[in-house]
């Protein structure tokens, strides 16, 4: 199970014992490390398994206000970002290949599409949200309030770690559709405007270079670097045991390592895909 | 069938610091147990490992005959365990207001409980008001209310419960007089119902003569009644 509590006695069965022993001691601290980061994620999810009618629906109605922060909140951010992204592509592409409008929109698919909404949409939601999240469950841990959930009967993977881990996928999700419409339509806008090139041939570029198999890996990578983002910020969050300074130093940790893991997941799964798939863009 | 608490040749330990070393005890329904001790001693350890949120270094804990850190907590309320904790400081969750602080396990445990939502608020408010917090604190969080109103708004969310568990660190610490007594009121009430197991940390001796029950000492690791550390200390 994983350990919400302040002080494991578990964690501090190993006495050190020159340098194998400290050798040792690392080896068995990072698969613990380990175990831990991957009992989060189980525990979390098999939390909502359990029984409890009324545990479920008071969960579930978190779980839309943790929609709320981390998603509709961002609006605004991603759009700028959105807009500014398709802006500084259409800059790019217009200088290589100006007035073709239809390669363009082959370069918006592969490039905002396929990489980067997914990637910049989970990096706005780890800093913006990831490091709330880390702040807030660490000040929980500091001030004995997942001890008292406890005592009070409520499971605290259930009711503090679910929620905000289903926030984060649902939010990562809706924010890279939202990103991508936000970002094509800066950069149709700005293509005809600047280079001249029709709408249809932007459209036809789009049209013809989305292939369903790429709607599978949208949705593949939104859910995943969502899960990751929402895990680790709560995993890290309740890695702080006691004292308050241990708060920004596990924040910063998480935010850190969720960046890490997206960039991680984000290329492997691009690349274990294509391999599978074949290549994305058929010959013009 | 174990009623009420058992330590069954528990051990608990942070470091090299032993805070309970294979202790038997046993505390059954309708009594009361108050823990003394020098700061620092591990009292809200022992409260913590007690009341099972802590899991032992060895030997057990058991609650109504269940093993408290070996199952969820929700686990454990399904079984019929009910704890009401109050904790020395901290404890009340932040971003909820008094009132739903006092709401959230009734509302989470309301098929458990059988009670519907106007039933949980009902049972809520009438908490709060038999500890006398006012009206206008009831929306107020957690930090916008003074230490004596976060302390009853504490008790009166392990009052709501129904608990057949108490335990209390330090419940009258940083009280005045008025809400100290209202405090001790609401503990007699605790030790005579023949129902609920109450564990008490605490040094100060008003709560321990108003209580009346011989306190037991915690030292080095050892839980014994305070007379017999002191002539050990002695010796």
């Amino acid at each position: 199970m994983r350990s919400t509590l302040p002080y494991d006695p578990r964690s501090d069965v190993f006495r050190e014992a020159g340098w194998v022993g400290r050798v040792g001691r690392r080896a068995i601290n990072g698969l613990s490390q380990t175990w831990a980061l991957w009992g989060t994620l189980k525990d979390a999810i098999l939390s909502d398994l359990a029984p409890g009618v009324a545990a479920r629906r008071l969960v579930h109605s978190i779980m839309l206000t943790q929609v709320m922060f981390t998603g509709v909140q961002a609006l605004s951010l991603v759009s700028v970002i959105g807009l500014l992204i398709g802006a500084s592509i259409i800059i790019q592409t217009n200088m290589m290949v100006p007035a073709d409008g239809e390669l363009i929109g082959r370069v918006l698919v592969a490039v905002v599409l396929r990489e980067l909404a997914p990637l910049i949409t989970a990096i706005v939601v780890a800093g913006r949200s990831g490091t709330a999240i880390a702040t807030e469950l660490g000040n929980m841990k500091v001030n004995a309030e997942v001890l008292a959930l406890s005592s009070l009967g409520v499971d605290p993977l259930r009711y503090v770690v679910l929620p905000r881990m289903v926030g984060c996928v649902v939010s990562v999700v809706a924010l890279m559709i939202y990103f991508s419409i936000v970002s094509l339509s800066a950069a149709f806008a700005l293509g005809v405007l600047s280079s001249g090139a029709s709408l249809s041939s932007f459209q036809q570029g789009v049209s013809g270079s989305v292939m369903p198999h790429d709607l599978a890996l949208f949705f593949c990578k939104g859910v995943g670097l969502g899960t990751i983002v929402g895990w680790l910020s709560c995993h890290f969050g309740l890695e702080v045991k006691s004292s308050p300074t241990e708060v920004p130093q596990q924040a910063s940790r998480a935010v850190v390592m969720s960046l890490l893991g997206c960039v991680v997941y984000n290329t492997a799964l691009t690349a274990g895909f294509y391999w599978l798939v074949g290549p994305p863009l058929p010959a013009p | 069938m174990k009623d009420g608490l058992w330590l069954d040749d528990a051990s608990f330990r942070y470091g090299d610091l032993w805070v309970l070393r294979e202790t038997e005890l046993h505390v059954p329904p309708g009594r009361t147990l108050i823990v003394t001790g020098d700061n620092g001693v591990g009292k809200s350890t022992l409260l913590y490992v007690c009341a099972g949120l802590l899991p032992v270094t060895a030997g057990h804990v058991w609650l109504d005959g269940h093993l408290p850190a070996a199952k969820k907590p929700s686990e454990l309320m399904r079984q019929g365990v009910r704890r009401g904790f109050l904790f020395g400081q901290g404890g009340l969750l932040s971003n909820l207001s008094a009132l739903a602080n006092v709401t959230l396990a009734l509302r989470y445990h309301a098929d458990v409980f059988g009670i519907d939502d106007k039933e949980v608020d009902a049972r809520a408010r009438e908490a709060l008001a038999q500890l006398r917090v006012a009206q206008t604190d009831f929306h107020a969080l957690p930090a916008h209310l003074s230490v004596g109103v976060r302390k009853r708004v504490a008790l009166a969310r392990a009052l709501a419960l129904d608990p057949n568990f108490v335990f209390l660190d330090d419940p009258d610490a940083g009280l005045d007089s008025a809400t100290r007594h209202l405090v001790y009121e609401r503990l007699e009430r605790f030790r005579d119902d023949s129902h609920i197991t109450v564990i008490i940390a605490t040094n100060s001796r008003p709560l321990i003569d108003r209580l009346g029950v011989h306190p037991m000492e915690l030292a080095h690791g050892h839980l014994l009644p305070e007379d017999e550390t002191r002539r050990s200390r002695r010796a």
